[in-house]
């Protein structure tokens, strides 16, 4: 008889189990490319052993995403008002589908990343378009249309788009409370799996411990709880925690504020970044990746490392200088990063020192990079012994003291370093000094 | 909008709710911003969807994260409430420079403050997904409208949709009156 079941390997989560008919999607031209998208852009360059790729990842967040599932919907687990609140989570017959359409909406929620993931996604596509849309597209194709159908039993492709995208994503589609919730377990900023594994996952291969966490206590005590139990307050549900879980959702929050500030906001990463969409603007006819699917599939790491690795080693090349700064490590060089006494006085002072930078040194010569960590505000229900339930942000001294990940930098071309560390001497306390003010 | 303004408006937002003895936790900062935006047309633009209890920006969730890792913004909390909003010394600062802007939207943020400061957060909600249902079918009665929230949120039952729908039109009558 033909094995329904079948395991694969995996660092972080030890087996990765599917079924037959999940194995298709998996083998699919769509998902199969995800092998050849590094899951954290040129990091490897700083971190050599960074050179894992959205196929494993994608892989990991269907493992916890059905693991997370069971656990919140286990009936010994349900708050009675979550209960009156969302009828279907009692619906035990109903239950099973769910749970497939999470686990391929998990399997597929990375589908429509550009080659290096993130890297500068808004600049290389046409006006309109973001990962998240191609995504869509690539779950409503025909080749993953027929897959849904065969299953058993057969999946509804736009469930799968809602679970995988997300309603952030999605403004114009409505969710029932009980899909919002199920793709806030995959795209949650506090308890996603998609974050979870990886924060895990890019710890692991970056050799940065301070992403790991101890993620087996903190999805056994995952809850969908009301934001309160009191009738004048919002009992809007949302994913929430046993008491016994707190230290684990700590841990995981310090976990990302650390992997923010050590390697996603790491300098040279983000200057990388910047170079690549400068190689990628002008390598890419008319300086877009294309949003058809057909074609964008067939555009992976690979054939963008070939050509940058080609340009580099022709010097009559066009873009050999762009390529060399990626290759031969001719990266600009940080002039300047924000410090909160600069901030203090000037909250728009990475802005100015650019403007007036580029003015002394040339456009061409010069780059800013500046991103603040997205939904920092950590407060979710925590479900107490006693059964109240309390904001976690009262119960955590951690919580409120947990800063928030952000950073502005100002790179300058390697070989002006010098002269633009003395010009910035020079300047500052007359850039400090240059507060934004209405006309 | 460019960023400086909406950011001196949500910041004269937190300040009046403040004064008025908000708690200024997010939802009241949501729901409020929704009022201000949608009931007294102030053009802040954030993009509100009806969110699992109201409407809700994630924009809005993203801008005040970016103002708190500018140090605009700063939370601090207090029994038995969860977090609260308040303006930094540099968010205050960047009010005092943006005087303009501050004199022509105080009345409308005045107006939301006072009125909305001192509800509690499930009235809050109702009121805004009254005001959402209204906007998006205006031209029918209040008994289909409070019938259309009920189907969206079951949580609210028809006769409470009703009510909310009577105090937001209420509250666009008197804020018409205020601003003649």
């Amino acid at each position: 008889m033909a094995k329904n079941s079948h395991e694969i390997r995996d660092p972080i989560h030890i087996f990765i189990r599917l079924s037959t008919d999940e194995r298709k999607v998996v083998d699919s031209i769509p998902f199969q490319r995800l092998r050849n998208i590094h899951q954290l852009a040129m990091s490897y360059l700083i971190y050599p052993g960074a050179t894992h790729k959205r196929f494993e990842h994608s892989l990991g967040v269907m493992e916890l995403a059905s693991r997370v599932f069971d656990i919140v919907s286990n009936q010994d687990n349900i708050h009675p008002i979550v209960r009156e609140l969302i009828p279907e989570i009692s619906v035990k017959a109903k239950l099973g589908y769910w749970r497939s359409a999470l686990r391929m909406a998990a399997l597929c929620h990375d589908l429509g990343h550009l080659p290096f993931s993130h890297a500068a996604e808004e600049a290389l596509l046409a006006d309109g378009w973001n990962h998240e849309k191609i995504t869509v597209e690539f779950i409503r194709s025909e080749e993953m249309k027929q897959i849904w159908e065969s299953m058993t039993p057969p999946l509804r492709v736009e469930d799968i788009v809602k679970l995988a995208v997300g309603q952030k994503k999605l403004k114009d589609t409505r969710f029932s409370d009980w899909e919002a919730l199920l793709s806030e377990i995959i795209t949650s900023d506090a308890f996603g799996v998609d974050r979870i594994d990886y924060l895990l996952r890019d710890s692991h291969h970056t050799g940065v411990a301070y992403g790991k966490f101890d993620h087996f206590r903190l999805v056994d005590t995952l809850r969908i709880l009301p934001k309160s139990a009191n009738q004048t307050d919002s009992i809007e549900p949302v994913l929430g925690i046993e008491e016994g879980g707190l230290h684990s959702a700590e841990a995981l929050l310090l976990a990302r504020y650390f992997m923010y500030t050590q390697v996603y906001f790491h300098q040279v990463r983000r200057i990388y970044d910047i170079h690549l969409c400068d190689y990628l603007l002008k390598w890419l006819p008319d300086g877009k990746f294309p949003t058809d699917i057909y074609k964008l599939q067939n555009i992976s790491d690979n054939d963008v490392l070939a050509a940058v690795w080609q340009a580099a080693v022709n010097k009559s090349h066009q873009l050999h200088e762009l390529a060399c700064r990626l290759v031969k490590r001719e990266h600009y060089r940080r002039l300047y990063e924000r410090n909160p006494e600069d901030l203090s006085v000037n909250p728009h002072i990475g802005q100015v020192i650019f403007d007036q930078i580029k003015e002394a040194f040339g456009e061409e010569n010069v780059r800013r990079d500046n991103y603040t960590q997205k939904d920092n505000m950590m407060d979710f229900p925590v479900l107490c012994n006693d059964g109240r339930i309390i904001p976690a942000f009262l119960l955590s001294e951690t919580l409120k003291r947990l800063p928030v990940a952000s950073f502005d930098y100002i790179f300058i071309k390697p070989n002006l370093l010098r002269e633009g560390q003395v010009w910035r001497k020079n300047n500052m306390q007359k850039m400090l000094s240059m507060v934004a003010r209405e006309e | 909008m460019e960023t400086n303004k909406r950011q001196v408006i949500l910041l004269s937002l937190i300040e009046s709710m403040k004064v008025q003895g908000s708690w200024c936790g997010e939802t009241h900062i949501q729901k409020s911003m929704y009022f201000l935006q949608t009931m007294c047309n102030v053009p802040t633009d954030y993009d509100f969807i009806l969110y699992k209890h109201g409407p809700f920006s994630f924009e809005l969730k993203d801008g005040l994260g970016d103002m708190r890792g500018n140090m605009m913004v700063e939370l601090c909390s207090r029994i038995p409430y969860g977090p609260s909003y308040r303006s930094s010394e540099t968010g205050k600062a960047l009010i005092e420079r943006y005087p303009k802007t501050v004199d022509l939207y105080k009345k409308e943020i005045n107006f939301i403050a006072k009125q909305f400061s001192t509800l509690g957060v499930a009235e809050l909600e109702r009121l805004a997904t009254a005001l959402y249902v209204s906007v998006e079918e205006g031209d029918n009665s209040i008994e289909a409208r409070a019938q259309r929230i009920n189907k969206l949120k079951p949580h609210i039952p028809v006769s409470v949709a009703g009510d909310a729908i009577q105090v937001v039109e209420k509250l666009s009558c008197e804020y018409a009156r205020v601003t003649a």
